[in-house]
């Protein structure tokens, strides 16, 4: 019978000893919907960990740049930055490639991340420095990022054509392709890849 | 002596602050004191002049390498946040949102005229109101559109009269379906409490119209109810939600909520005949459990296991136990588990779930039904005459069922240049392939009682079929164009209207054709 299984008794100790134990036991971190997950000084070391060393350098989106940047692009992006933060990652005695931070809307907020490029023009790896939306936050997952890996300008890196889509997270999965697409054109249009 | 207090207090503090006394010293300075003034001041404009070229000049030029900092994971993207409370500007806001959408409707059902149907507006909100803490409400107008209650006292040749009426729209619902509260332990660990969707199969959970690409809510669901309660499904309760990712094995979600759950509870329909008499039913069927002081003593618990081995797939697992009769009934309870999935082949996307629901001891809670309700038909004298009836509605001892969706999202590249495609950064057409069938067994049929006794009741096993060919135009995500097929049947001679809430056949129409053109939007 229903009332032998869920008690009151039994409903009330087990609820109870339940956020006890977990009220002892909460971690520090609490990667939510909506966080800051990293820095973007952190982002060279994070996505080259085997870099020797890091430029850091701020460019400032100028009418100019953006339309090298537009031409490059077959759509404009959701927004334009102010500027374009991009860290020049050398290992050893050679470039090892870039780091771009860019940001992309997803449904109503920007997100940003920062693009590893290498220096063919091929995205290396992706991370999510900034969520900002109440859903779709899954796209910050390794296992989703990592199918962005060897993707160049000329890819649509569109969910359902090129990329795998994320249930309920279509517009950031979207989001995720724009900016590794806009990274590489903001590249291509400082001159630092040709 | 007050205000001479107050003149003095104001005048010293006047006196104290350094701009004002500044300002008394500078007037009363000489040509040369302010000329060498304005040449300190020049000199700090140049030093920051300077500074600030310097600086600019920085930022052009790529400035010497340094060692980078200490990686600060080898998976980057999982990592766990800078802060739990350090939210970048403007996290704070609460976020509105939500979904609406509208169909088209011709069948060759002969009590079914083609029709528009507003099918549902839903307001929803989501607010991060800390770093741990998250609200999450949804408000849903479905087909609701005028709600109009009027009160007042009128007089008449000098007398006092009291006056109400209701003014509505035709089957419409204003429907709290999410409000909850949630304080994140950690990211596999979430307590949550409120009014929550429950996880019994992903259709539930995952039911905005927009996401989807056929207009109307698949069988199971909805239409032949094999869930307890039709979709959007929700309870008032407390649980714990969380997701835990793996290196290798993918990924991992639960839901375990402890609700009061679904019971038996009753509905009111009155009628005003031609015949001049005023009829009340009352019926009794499942329904979500209420939001005030619960009607049985025992609560009921729902568990959700899901595993996604890559991004575009999933596997869930749901089970839900718990009394469904109020406490004047005998004590009964239902149980239902739910499979369901999604994955990817090839273009191929597919997408199911199966549901089945079981209640115990229906000839029991019908018997109980006879003892509550005995004697309670009864008729009234003039000016109307005013009969009420009891009827045992929506229960069946097994109902299960499925739907299976085969979908091919594609773009012909001859209308990327058209309106069509051009304006859009990822416009899809999807081809969708939907087969469904319920199966319903020891459905009531009908129960007869006599002084609170049950004297019979009649059951029968029914089952409805419907396969649904639909092609949607999607220019993005949050907005939809659905157009469809479809062909519901059941029983042979048997009538849908007896199995279905959306198809009001006659008497032995057992086939339904309809063609549906729906649009959805999401905002």
């Amino acid at each position: 019978m229903a009332s032998d299984l869920l008690s009151r008794r039994r409903f009330l100790t087990g609820t109870g000893g339940l956020a006890g134990g977990l009220l002892v036991l909460a971690p520090a971190g609490v990667a939510a919907q909506e966080a800051v997950f990293m820095r973007a000084e952190d982002a060279p070391a994070a996505l080259f960990p085997d870099a020797s060393a890091v430029a850091d350098r701020r460019v400032v989106a100028t009418a100019e740049l953006r339309t090298r940047i537009r031409a490059l692009l077959s759509r404009p992006p959701s927004l334009w930055e102010a500027e374009y933060r991009i860290f020049t990652v050398t290992r050893g005695e050679h470039d090892a490639g870039f780091v771009v931070i860019v940001e992309e809307i997803g449904k109503h907020r920007p997100i940003s991340f920062a693009v590893a490029v290498d220096g063919r023009g091929h995205v290396s790896d992706i991370a999510v420095l900034a969520y900002r939306e109440a859903y779709g936050g899954e796209v910050r997952e390794r296992r989703f990022l990592k199918q962005y890996a060897g993707k160049t300008l000329s890819d649509p890196l569109r969910p359902y054509r090129d990329v795998r889509n994320i249930s309920g997270a279509t517009l950031s999965v979207e989001a995720t392709g724009r900016a590794a697409r806009k990274a590489i054109a903001v590249l291509k249009a400082t001159g630092d890849l040709t | 002596m007050a205000r001479r207090r107050f003149l003095a207090v104001v005048l010293i503090v006047l006196l104290s602050v350094p701009g004002l006394g500044a300002r008394g010293l500078v007037l009363a300075a000489t040509p040369e004191e302010l000329e060498a003034r304005l040449k300190a001041l020049q000199d700090q404009v140049d030093t920051l002049r300077r500074q600030l070229e310097e600086t600019r000049a920085q930022r052009a030029a790529p400035p010497a390498p340094t060692a980078p900092a200490a990686a600060a994971s080898a998976q980057p993207a999982v990592a766990a946040p800078v802060s739990a409370t350090e939210r970048p500007f403007g996290l704070t806001d609460f976020k509105i949102g939500g979904y609406g959408s509208t169909r088209f409707e011709a069948s060759d059902l002969s009590n079914l005229n083609n029709t528009f149907t507003f099918r549902r507006f839903v307001l929803s909100g989501d607010a991060t109101i800390a770093g741990r803490l998250r609200s999450v409400v949804e408000l849903e107008f479905e087909r609701l559109t005028e709600l109009e209650v009027e009160r007042g006292a009128p007089s008449e040749d000098g007398r006092r009269g009291f006056s109400q009426s209701i003014e509505g729209s035709d089957k419409s619902e204003l429907s709290l379906e999410q409000a909850w509260a949630e304080f994140a332990f950690a990211e596999w660990a979430r307590f949550r409490a409120g009014m929550m969707l429950v996880p019994l199969g992903r259709f539930n959970l995952n039911h905005d119209d927009n996401r989807w690409d056929l207009p109307r809510r698949s069988l199971v669901d909805r239409g032949v109810p094999a869930l307890p309660v039709p979709a959007a499904w929700s309870e008032v309760g407390m649980g714990l939600v969380g997701d835990i990712p793996t290196d290798d094995w993918g990924k991992f979600t639960y839901q375990v909520l402890v609700m009061n759950g679904v019971t038996l509870d009753s509905s009111i329909e009155t009628f005003a005949r031609g015949s001049g008499e005023l009829e009340a039913e009352v019926e009794i069927q499942p329904r979500r459990g209420t939001a005030n002081i619960d009607l049985k003593r025992d609560k009921a618990g729902a568990l959700r296991l899901t595993w996604s081995p890559e991004p575009a797939s999933e596997i869930g697992a749901s089970v839900y136990y718990g009394r469904y009769t109020p406490d004047v009934l005998p004590s009964e309870s239902v149980w239902a588990i739910g499979l369901d999935g999604k994955t990817m082949l090839g273009p191929i996307e597919i997408e199911g779930q199966y549901v089945l629901t079981h209640y115990n001891g229906i000839r029991r809670v019908a018997r109980g039904f006879a003892d509550a309700v005995a004697n309670r038909e009864f008729t009234a004298g003039t000016p109307l005459e005013v009969a009420v009836e009891f009827e045992l509605a929506g229960l069946a001892e097994t109902k299960h069922g499925y739907w299976a969706d085969l979908r091919y999202r594609f773009f012909p590249d001859f209308l990327r240049d058209t309106p069509l495609g051009r304006p859009f950064d990822n416009p899809q057409f999807v081809l969708t392939l939907r087969g469904e069938q319920v199966w319903l067994n020891g459905l009531v049929k009908e129960i007869d009682f006599s002084n609170g006794l049950l004297t019979s009741i009649e059951r029968e096993n029914r089952w409805v079929d419907r396969v649904t060919l639909g092609l949607a135009y999607r220019p993005v995500p949050l907005f939809v164009i659905q157009a469809a097929v479809e062909r519901t049947w059941t029983n042979q001679g048997k009538s849908l209207a007896a199995v279905t809430n959306f198809l009001p056949a006659r008497r032995t129409e057992d086939t339904a054709n309809t063609f549906l053109l729906g649009v959805a939007f999401g905002f």
